[in-house]
């Protein structure tokens, strides 16, 4: 008697149910369940599932750095070989020209930035689709496992910072006294990226194939952001269409700027950013929250 | 619409849940494919319903068995009532923490231990991790997880698995507490000890909902039953009527299914009681007369049982019959009827014996429904499960 059941529902929409009472073929329109977002309780569910994010970034992390050593080579190793690279490459063969800087210094800067960008973007992509049999079991508001990947990711631009401190010792330069001008800065570089990765961790549950995606954006993003050259290198009239497009293009030059330069930040391209990463943010927020409602139909 | 139900309370009006009828494999190509199609004007997406105009209010404290045949929509109304899911359309208000085991492990995240996934899971039900110590000692002893309690729950057996689930989701104290069919993973000791754990909160005063297809345990549990079919309500009543309904509708389904090409066929059969009067009594002899029709010469063996809505027999009992082709008329007297008042189903079989040890003439199936009069059973402590109603003559002593 096993088979015979399945399909029986659509022939009989607007028909006796089987009670003999009418079912309506359809729910009344003014019913149809539409997402209404309200930032206090939607705020309050985040402080609530705080726990969760620290238990979903602890796990990532212990698994991990479960042999130390190799575990932190893991987190420095990449920006590392990338900066040597770029060491060799944009500086020797391509002559960037950053001033009194070590152009070492310089990447290095930039590279930490990009590094957390594409750690959060690739894993923050892949943090719902990896989840999807615990968000069909259990309610949390799932915007807390792309927090999860972001707050994994810090820790390691944590490490990265450790790092850079160690340049300066090598260099035998300080930071400049104009470094808390990173914080606004580091802001504007959170706000981004969690946008960013909002966007396609829910993106991914949908479309699975966007996965394939990220190493093209990864591989093509590292060298169309500011990372191994200056923003200046970008022509002039194209720098705010740029800088609102990118944000980080903004924050890693600000971060150079305060940091090796002893410079505040250019106040019109961080206000340009800013405005763009809370775009990225809000917008992203809220395109996740709608088709939030839908992964367990999907999972 | 007022907010102001007290905590416990389930309250869904008017829900609608459809999902895709249409083959999905989220693949940004096939969306393609498919908004190439609508624009070339065919049908663009094919919807079914899961669940049609779901009205339920279930009141802090009550106990509800959730029940119906597979794919009635039981664990998509669960999940939705767990906010994993939305509706498409309606209301859906549920007061206070739920706890809800959907699928075993469920809330169970597979790449922690068990103490971390007890403290994730009560953080999940808004409970400080204080509140969660308090009651970590219990949720172990409940569980009997031992030493497991420290390794990665995907190392866990399915059982175990399930152990941990239950034993958190009904010690954090949730004011509702769903839960979906998952008991039967767990051994018989177990079981017995979930179902006494459930009574214990809903005692307590805590809402349950509880499906399953194991229906004494829905029934040793709930006091209201609802029976899902095709994704609406056919009943909500008390759990004893819905349990009824759906079993004869159990019973209804699985005479419709024809056999044909059997060698032997049932055509005929008769339930009668003493002096072949039509009632049946409880305590006093039965007679059941079947007979065979068929081509079929040889020995073969007879068998006769009765259930009480499910296929599993309370009692069966056999007989070698030898065939000579034609009809074959067999009676069975039972001097004492052993069944309690009720409606039972009678089922029979009959297979050969001899060269094809075992063939199918006849397979089993459910011949037809009777009804018994006499004492109704004595109702057993709440979360006891009777196998199968029984009558036992006995006496009382004081
Ligand atoms: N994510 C999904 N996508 C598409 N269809 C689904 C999905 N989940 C459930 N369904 C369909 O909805 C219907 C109800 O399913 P549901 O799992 O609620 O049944 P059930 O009553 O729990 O059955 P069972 O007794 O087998 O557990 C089924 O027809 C099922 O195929
Ligand atoms: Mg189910």
């Amino acid at each position: 008697m096993g088979g015979q059941r399945a399909q029986v529902i659509d022939d009989r929409e607007g028909q006796q149910a089987p009670g003999g009472v009418t079912i309506p073929a359809g729910p009344p329109p003014e019913l149809v369940f539409k997402r209404r977002l309200r930032p206090v309780q939607v705020a309050h569910e985040l402080w609530a599932a705080r726990e969760l994010v620290r238990a979903l970034a602890e796990r990532d992390l212990r698994a991990r750095y479960k042999q130390a050593v190799l575990g932190f080579a893991w987190a420095v190793l990449t920006p590392l070989a990338l900066c040597a690279i770029f060491t060799l490459v944009f500086h020797r063969a391509v002559k960037i020209e950053t001033g009194a800087v070590p152009y070492t210094l310089f990447a290095y800067v930039g590279l930490i930035v990009w590094q957390f960008f594409s750690n959060t973007m690739n894993q923050g992509a892949l943090s719902l689709a990896n989840n999807l049999s615990l968000l069909n079991k259990v309610y949390c508001p799932r915007e807390v496992f792309p927090l999860a990947t972001m707050l994994v990711a810090t820790v390691d631009m944590a490490i990265g910072v450790g790092v850079l401190g160690l340049m300066f010792l090598v260099f035998w330069t300080a930071p400049a006294a104009t470094f808390l001008w990173a914080l606004p800065l580091l802001v504007i570089q959170f706000a981004f990226t969690y946008g960013i990765a909002l966007i396609l961790s829910v993106a991914v549950v949908y479309l699975r194939d966007v996965r394939h995606l990220l190493p093209i954006i990864t591989q093509m993003g590292v060298f169309a952001t500011p990372v191994a050259y200056p923003l200046a290198k970008i022509p002039h009239r194209l720098q705010e269409i740029y800088v609102g497009v990118n944000p980080l293009g903004a924050v890693i030059e600000g971060y150079r700027k305060a940091l090796l330069y002893g410079e505040a930040p250019d106040g019109r391209m961080t206000l340009i950013a800013a405005a763009s990463s809370l775009v990225f943010l809000v917008g992203g927020y809220l395109f996740f929250k709608k088709l939030e409602t839908g992964i367990a139909d999907v999972a | 619409m007022s907010r102001d139900y007290p905590l416990g309370t389930i309250r869904t009006q008017q829900v609608w849940k459809r999902f895709r009828a249409d083959q999905q494999r989220m693949l940004l190509r096939d969306r393609v494919e498919q908004a190439a199609r609508r624009l070339r004007g065919d049908r663009g997406e094919d919807w079914r319903w899961a669940l049609r105009d779901i009205d339920l209010h279930i009141e802090p404290g009550e106990s509800v068995g959730l029940i119906g045949s597979n794919g009635s929509g039981k664990s998509t109304l669960l999940k939705m009532l767990t906010r994993v899911m939305y509706p498409y359309a309606g209301i859906i208000d549920v007061r206070g923490r739920i706890g809800a085991l959907i699928e075993i492990r469920a809330g169970i995240h597979p790449d922690l231990t068990g103490r971390e996934n007890i403290y994730l899971f009560g953080a999940l039900l808004g409970l400080k991790r204080r509140e969660v110590a308090g009651r970590f000692d219990d949720i172990v002893e409940f569980a009997r997880l031992g030493g497991a309690i420290d390794r990665q729950v995907k190392f866990y057996s399915s059982g175990m698995q399930m152990r941990l689930g239950f034993a958190v989701a009904a010690y954090l104290e949730p004011h509702v507490l769903l839960v979906d069919e998952v008991l039967a993973v767990g051994d018989a000791v177990f079981q017995q000890r979930c179902l006494d754990r459930m009574r214990e909160v809903a005692e307590q005063g805590t809402t349950i909902v509880f499906v399953s297809h194991d229906l004494p345990a829905v029934q040793s549990i709930c006091r209201r039953g609802v029976w899902l079919e095709q994704g609406t309500v056919r009943v909500d009543a008390g759990i004893k009527d819905a349990l009824a309904g759906y079993r004869d509708s159990i019973e209804a389904q699985s005479e419709a299914t024809a056999r044909v090409g059997e060698p032997l066929a049932l055509l005929k059969y008769e339930v009668r009681g003493e002096d072949g009067e039509e009632n049946l009594h409880t305590d006093e002899p039965v007679t059941v007369e079947l007979t065979l029709g068929g081509d079929y010469r040889g020995d073969a063996t007879l068998h006769l049982g009765v259930s009480e809505g499910t296929s599993s027999p309370i009692f069966q009992i056999s007989h070698e019959i030898r065939l000579t082709g034609g009809d074959h008329r067999v009676a069975c007297v039972i001097p004492r009827l052993p069944l309690p008042r009720g409606r039972y189903t009678l089922w029979t079989g009959v297979y050969s014996i001899g060269k094809t040890d075992g063939g199918t003439l006849m397979s089993w199936h459910s011949a037809g429904q009777f009804d018994v009069f006499g004492p109704m059973l004595d109702t057993p402590p709440r979360a006891v499960v009777l196998a199968a109603p029984v009558f036992v003559p006995h006496q009382w002593e004081e």
